[in-house]
């Protein structure tokens, strides 16, 4: 387009990809070097060569800890997905007015602190304020208690966090579907649960998977939420993480299980892509 | 049946926000809602206590700065991109995406093991950098649907009047992808104010943002100060996507409708 011998453009994207390699690349590969490392109980580690914070993975412990997050973020991924599919599709036959209504309610919603979202949760189920004193007010509950933390709250705050993410991920596509063949099937005669079943869901199939596999590496991720809404027991991995490098110093076993939650995205990840890719040939 | 199923949706993801309103406005100390008698004292403890405004001022200084490096990462690798098409740029491309699909607190600890053995620990730019590094995928993904629409003829027309690569990208791109940059700026710096893990992990103890003041005070005994700080950040996080709403146009960013 432009005059091929310039070195501006070279020169800048070298730059920009230095940044990315220093600032993202090298700290995820000292992550790696450093969960070979050996604990020092009085600082941060001992450069050496040992298996032994990886073994310590494997040991019950983390290993029900790291099955108990993949089982949360699985559930969790799920429900968001099936709650904020219909609620696109929705939205996305809406007025422009109310659309930018839902996607400003959504962006906010998206930006918002986790801190912030699980403090109003947190809120919402004491015993003071909230849903326990409303089911009193109406009759319905005669000695109210705190709904948190409990597995079930943990949840609650799980959907929370993901129902916009995942709205703002399926948004374009569904808002840019071609409508005619559900048209067809309502002037047919069709019931919209039926279409709903047999012609949106086949449609958006692959993007809903690979919506909920996004999701899935993002609630394995979230921390806020487990410590406030959850029990010491429905912790997640990175609370586990977090607990061990800052609380206990270990930094080397924080690494290595950061890394193997590295490793289970990754293979995430790549699942996802060949089922968008064998989709797209 | 589909009226029911939005107002439901509407209801739910209002609601938390709704109570915290109540709490932070409530005369009690105690948390209540809905509240006994009205007071915008939690407020003005807010808003004067020193230790307040210094998370506050903190955590605007970082979202601005991570905001500034965020887009200009995002614009340069977009440019680079548009320009040459080539492989090395695409690959630039794609590890720009990386940061977004990867947990948070995979990020967060090899940032901060790396700022450790740098030396930088409780530094407040360390904490910039890494956000600004981290959040750039969204400007990066939102500035390259700027260049998607730029058009080739008003590019050709510029070179066609003797206007050199860098009048070329000051006059006629850069004018064009403005709105793009703008919106991906404010919504770096939104999720860098309400960011906690990475902040707290790079530095926590001693670079104190407000998400991670608000989080120290809920695990530690909380005031209803908690629920006005929280209310600020709900009206800034509303009130600057309802001015990006005036200067771009969200929906068609987010989802084209059909007349494009």
């Amino acid at each position: 387009m432009i005059g091929p011998r310039t070195y501006g453009p070279r020169l800048i994207g070298g730059l920009a990809f230095g940044v990315l390699a220093v600032f993202f690349v090298i700290p995820l590969i000292f992550m790696i070097v450093v969960s070979f490392y050996q604990p020092d109980p009085m600082g941060f580690y001992k450069v050496d060569f040992v298996w032994e914070n990886y073994g310590k993975f494997f040991s019950s412990f983390y290993y029900t800890v790291s099955f108990r997050s993949l089982y949360s973020a699985a559930l969790g991924a799920v429900l968001v997905v099936a709650l904020a599919f219909p609620l696109v599709l929705f939205v996305s036959d809406l007025s422009r007015r109310m659309q930018l209504f839902w996607i400003i309610l959504l962006l906010s919603l998206m930006c918002l602190s986790e801190v912030i979202i699980g403090f109003a949760w947190l809120i919402l189920m004491s015993e003071s304020a909230g849903l326990p004193r409303l089911l009193e007010w109406v009759g319905l509950w005669k000695n109210p208690r705190s709904l948190s933390p409990s597995f079930g709250a943990m949840m609650i705050g799980l959907v929370f966090l993901g129902f916009s993410i995942v709205s703002l991920i399926l948004y374009p596509s569904v808002s840019r579907r071609d409508r005619n063949i559900e048209e067809a099937a309502v002037t047919l005669g069709t019931p919209p649960a039926l279409v709903f079943y047999k012609i949106l869901i086949p449609t958006f199939r692959t993007s809903l998977v690979s919506v909920t596999l996004t999701m899935f590496v993002y609630l394995l991720g979230v921390f806020v939420m487990p410590t406030m809404l959850g029990r010491p027991k429905d912790w997640t991995m990175t609370v586990i993480i977090s607990d061990k490098a800052l609380g206990d110093a270990n930094l080397p076993l924080g690494a290595a299980l950061a890394v193997v939650m590295l490793i289970v995205t990754v293979l995430v990840l790549i699942v996802s892509a060949l089922l968008t890719r064998r989709r797209a040939t | 049946m589909r009226n029911l199923y939005l107002w439901f949706i509407a209801t739910m993801l209002i609601a938390p926000f709704v109570v915290v309103l109540g709490v932070s406005m409530g005369e009690s100390k105690n948390i209540a809602f809905p509240p006994d008698a009205l007071s915008s004292a939690w407020y003005s403890e807010l808003l004067t206590e020193a230790e307040w405004l210094a998370a506050i001022g903190r955590s605007m200084l970082i979202a601005v700065c991570a905001a500034m490096i965020s887009t200009v990462l995002a614009l340069a690798i977009n440019y680079v991109l548009w320009r040459t098409k080539s492989g090395f740029a695409k690959a630039t491309f794609a590890l720009g995406l990386g940061p977004f699909l990867l947990p948070p607190i995979i990020l967060a600890l090899g940032a901060s093991l790396f700022w450790a053995e740098v030396g930088w620990y409780g530094r407040m730019e360390a904490t910039i950098i890494s956000h600004g590094v981290f959040f750039m995928t969204l400007p990066l993904v939102i500035i390259a649907r700027g260049f998607a629409a730029l058009t080739d003829e008003v590019i050709e027309a510029a070179q066609m009047m003797g206007a050199t690569p860098a009048q070329v990208f000051q006059t006629v791109v850069f004018p064009l992808v403005a709105p793009y940059v703008f919106t991906g700026f404010a919504l770096v710096a939104i999720i860098s104010v309400n960011e906690y893990l990475i902040a707290n992990m790079i530095s926590g103890f001693v670079v104190e943002t407000l998400p991670i003041k608000i989080f120290n005070n809920v695990r530690y005994g909380y005031s209803p100060v908690v629920a006005a700080a929280s209310m600020l950040f709900v009206a800034l996080t509303v009130t600057i996507l309802l001015v990006l709403s005036r200067i771009t146009d969200l929906v068609a960013l987010f989802g084209t409708s059909k007349d494009t």
